[in-house]
């Protein structure tokens, strides 16, 4: 009897002595689950495993330890520099203490999440200088992940699937062919058992698409042309050939809806940027959002921002998802701030028009109307001579990410007050070079101010609730928390705290080189909340000073 | 064992021609002549890229505003390889910058100056006015404690070792006599206020939402914060002082400017092919 005793207890206690001592070794943790990129951020704050946080792109973190009444004891817990020459536009992700982030110039790193060390660290080499055609920087936008394994775009158009213990390669695949213009800066979106990606190029004559990739084997799984071919719908709205090199490029992470399995993207700008001429009609699906199917890459529907876009507008901006009560409906929205002036919130089933209001000074547009369409102003087309438009050529906002607070329910953006002089003249195309068709200047003259605003938009009215001025337009994404805070950063190189309640400053760092392109992300370690702060060449890490560390194991 | 000096020079050769053939790619040599001059397509873009890119400093018919009058590089003797190096390059020392690759194409530069060709101008003719000798007194009497030259002067104001190379003769002379709107970056006048009421005027080097940079007008470089400020207020009139008719006669301002047109910098020219 006392033998079988010992003989149960040894049963019962055996596995979980294995798995105690396995826990203390260190055991591999599971393997990233696609449920676990459905769930987003979690009130435990353990990862962030999706660029825009999760798949609706809130960037709203639910952590509460860092509030606007202690946001001023943040300190410094680390600095990791790059040592390259360029700098961060990427989305950090973090699981189990790890941080995986995407550089510069293929540079891609595992660095541990509590002491900025590095664990790995990748390079592809570029191909010779001059030859790649990324437009405006060497830069990378951050991975995806699923199972054991990183996603990453490479400036010269391949797809890569790395190990996450090692760096090492697991599969290469060419999206096109970079001589001819394309590049991927894109930060992947994994959905499901699929790898979704898309090119820059715009500038260079490509014809635009957004690809999918079987995770475990990079087998092609649908493309998406984003300018379509001839034959299919859309096609006669570019005259004559000028489909096959119209740009619309699709160089940042759409948004993705598992009730409806549909991903959202947002499209490029036509080419040549500014020439009416050379490519006369709407130029479908350029500067629009598509909603497809996600196991097919079949169009649901789309929605042109900008038709016949003659500024550079590319929908390049982050689709950000929310279920909203509008007019006493219950609606399933995709709100979106665009380059073009307007800040938009359309139905996501359908992609019809609900809200649309300018966010900006915007001059070449009186209003959308009840189409869908903008009602144009005259003399915004450009020419040799120059015509002066409100916003710029870099937009009112642009790929930098904004936030979404669903509790007020408010949409946060940086918005640029900047107008320009656009030319545009005849161009021949030569492959691999630049196609533009003409330029623009920013305009400048004491009645010419340029500057930003951090603008908080109630999305059912377009209507702004606050603002933050800067003394320069602003290219920093943002971060906002459950506590009310928003994390953000101006051109000087400020990192900022603003009350997510009122626009009021809080508090600043000065980093030495502006949040550029991305935004801060937070999470939990240890038992503090961490605040990573991608900066020119630089991560920060900040957690309070007065908030003890939980030691992880214990005696 | 002649079959290995062989194959040794059959190695060495190919090296040799791999090397040269990555050298042709990387450094292709430019040509002496414009390839674009007279290309209407050329003319039209590049007439384009300049406005967007020039014609600021230049001016839209490229007779200089704050920049020299560039329609006569030619009369006076610059070659079109010299232009475009100094397109590329930019020139030291003057807020002209320099073009790069890949950004700025080689085809760029051409068609730029393809347009700039048919704005071309014959040299002038007239008599130069001044006698800049003449002109150094004046500047050691009126200018020097603001602006230096070479080893002397100020530093107040801009430093003017190479203002006959970034300037136009006609801009400096608007400069001088104070009938100038805009201000050069980092000589922007502002005048900090303290609680106590005290005002300390400066040039502003830098600035953020809660910080100015300047130089005092002691030549004090110094940083303050906005919050300990009661005011800091971006001034509209220049920290130079408009020197009027009454206080700098025409004859006078004609030797000035004769003496400051002249100062070309060190080489006079800027090196063909500086920087990396």
């Amino acid at each position: 009897m006392y033998r079988l005793v010992v003989r149960l207890m040894l049963v019962g206690l055996g596995p979980a002595i294995l798995a105690a001592s396995l826990l203390a070794q260190g055991a591999p943790p599971p393997l990233v689950t696609p449920q676990e990129l459905l769930d987003g951020l979690k009130p435990d704050g353990a990862h962030w495993l999706v660029f825009g946080g999760g798949y609706e792109n809130h960037r709203h973190s639910p952590l509460t330890q860092i509030t606007p009444e202690n946001v001023g004891r943040l300190v410094p817990q680390w600095v990791f520099q790059t040592d390259t020459p360029a700098r961060f536009e990427t989305t950090p992700l973090l699981r189990d203490n790890v941080l995986y982030v995407t550089g510069p110039l293929n540079l891609a790193w595992a660095i541990d999440a509590r002491t900025g060390r590095e664990i790995w660290r990748y390079r592809r080499e570029l191909p010779p200088t001059g030859s790649l055609t990324a437009c405006c920087g060497l830069v990378n936008k951050g991975f995806g992940v699923l199972g054991d394994r990183l996603f990453m775009t490479t400036l010269d158009a391949h797809l890569l699937a790395l190990d996450m213990k090692t760096g090492a390669v697991a599969w290469d695949v060419t999206l096109e062919d970079y001589r001819k213009g394309y590049a991927s800066t894109i930060a992947p979106l994994v959905v499901k058992d699929k790898v979704i990606v898309g090119v820059a190029g715009g500038e260079y004559g490509i014809r635009g698409f957004i690809d999918a990739y079987d995770a475990k084997t990079g087998k092609q799984a649908w493309r998406f042309y984003t300018i379509p071919g001839p034959g299919e719908p859309g096609n006669d709205t570019w005259a004559g050939d000028s489909w096959q090199r119209g740009g619309a490029g699709v160089w940042v992470t759409g948004a993705y809806d598992p009730a409806l399995n549909l991903l959202y993207y947002g499209i490029g700008n036509p080419g040549p940027d500014y020439h009416s001429e050379s490519r006369k009609g709407d130029n479908l699906y350029s500067d629009s959002i598509v909603a497809l199917d996600a196991d097919t890459g079949k169009l649901r529907w789309h929605y042109q921002f900008t038709p016949h876009d003659l500024h550079d507008w590319d929908a390049t901006e982050v689709p950000v998802l929310a279920d909203l009560t509008i007019a006493g409906q219950p609606r399933k929205v995709v709100m979106f701030a665009n380059r073009n002036g307007f800040y938009y919130t359309l139905d996501r089933t359908d992609g019809k028009l609900i809200v649309a209001k300018p966010f900006v000074i915007t001059t070449w547009a009186k209003e959308v109307g009840p189409d869908g369409r903008p009602v144009l102003l005259p003399g915004h087309v450009p020419d040799e001579k120059g015509a002066l438009t409100c916003p710029d050529v870099t937009g009112a906002t642009n790929f930098w990410p904004p936030s979404y607070d669903p509790a007020q329910r408010l949409f946060f953006v940086n918005a640029r007050e900047v107008c320009a002089t656009y030319y545009a003249w005849r161009q021949e195309y030569v492959p691999g070079e630049r196609f533009t068709g003409g330029a623009a200047q920013r305009a400048r003259g004491a009645d010419m101010r340029a500057y930003g605003a951090l603008r908080a938009i109630d999305p059912t009215t377009g209507e702004r609730r606050w603002e933050f001025e800067y003394i320069s337009p602003s290219t920093s994404g943002l971060l906002s928390t459950a506590s009310g805070l928003i994390f953000s950063g101006d051109a000087e190189g400020n990192f900022l705290a603003i009350d997510a309640r009122s626009g009021k400053f809080l508090w600043r760092f000065q980093m030495g080189s502006a949040l550029h392109g991305t935004s801060a992300i937070t999470y939990m370690l240890d038992g503090r909340q961490h605040v990573l702060v991608p900066t020119g060449t630089t991560l920060t890490s900040w957690a309070l000073s007065d908030v003890p560390r939980e030691k992880p194991f214990t005696n | 064992m002649k079959w290995i000096y062989t194959a040794l020079i059959v190695t060495v050769l190919s090296v040799a021609h791999v090397i040269a053939q990555d050298l042709f790619v990387t450094i292709p040599t430019l040509p002496t002549k414009n390839p674009l001059e007279g290309n209407a397509d050329a003319i039209t873009a590049g007439m384009g890229a300049y406005r967007v890119r020039c014609a600021d400093c230049h001016g839209m018919d490229a007779r200089g505003v704050r920049s020299p009058d560039i329609t006569q590089v030619w009369a006076k003797g610059r070659t079109d390889d010299a232009l475009f190096r100094t397109i590329r390059n930019g020139v030291p020392g003057t807020e002209m910058p320099a073009f790069a690759a890949p950004r700025t194409s080689d085809v760029d530069i051409w068609r730029i100056l393809a347009y700039l060709k048919t704005l071309a101008a014959p040299a002038p003719t007239g008599l130069a006015r001044g006698n800049a000798t003449t002109g150094q007194n004046v500047f050691a009497a009126n200018c020097i404690a603001c602006h230096r030259v070479g080893e002397h002067g100020g530093t107040l104001g801009p430093d003017l070792s190479r203002i006959g190379a970034a300037r136009a003769r006609e801009a400096i002379a608007r400069q001088i006599r104070g009938n100038v709107a805009d201000f050069r970056t980092g000589y922007e006048p502002v005048t900090l206020t303290t609680p106590n009421g005290q005002e300390i005027r400066g040039v502003k080097k830098n600035e953020d939402l809660f910080s100015v940079q300047i130089m005092d007008t002691g030549e004090r470089i110094q940083g303050y914060l906005r919050e300990d400020m009661r005011t800091v207020t971006n001034e509209k009139q220049s920290a130079m002082p408009a020197f009027a008719a009454d206080r700098l006669s025409d004859a006078d301002l004609d030797d000035l400017l004769a003496y400051l047109t002249s100062l070309q910098g060190a080489n006079g020219e800027n090196p063909a092919g500086g920087g990396r």
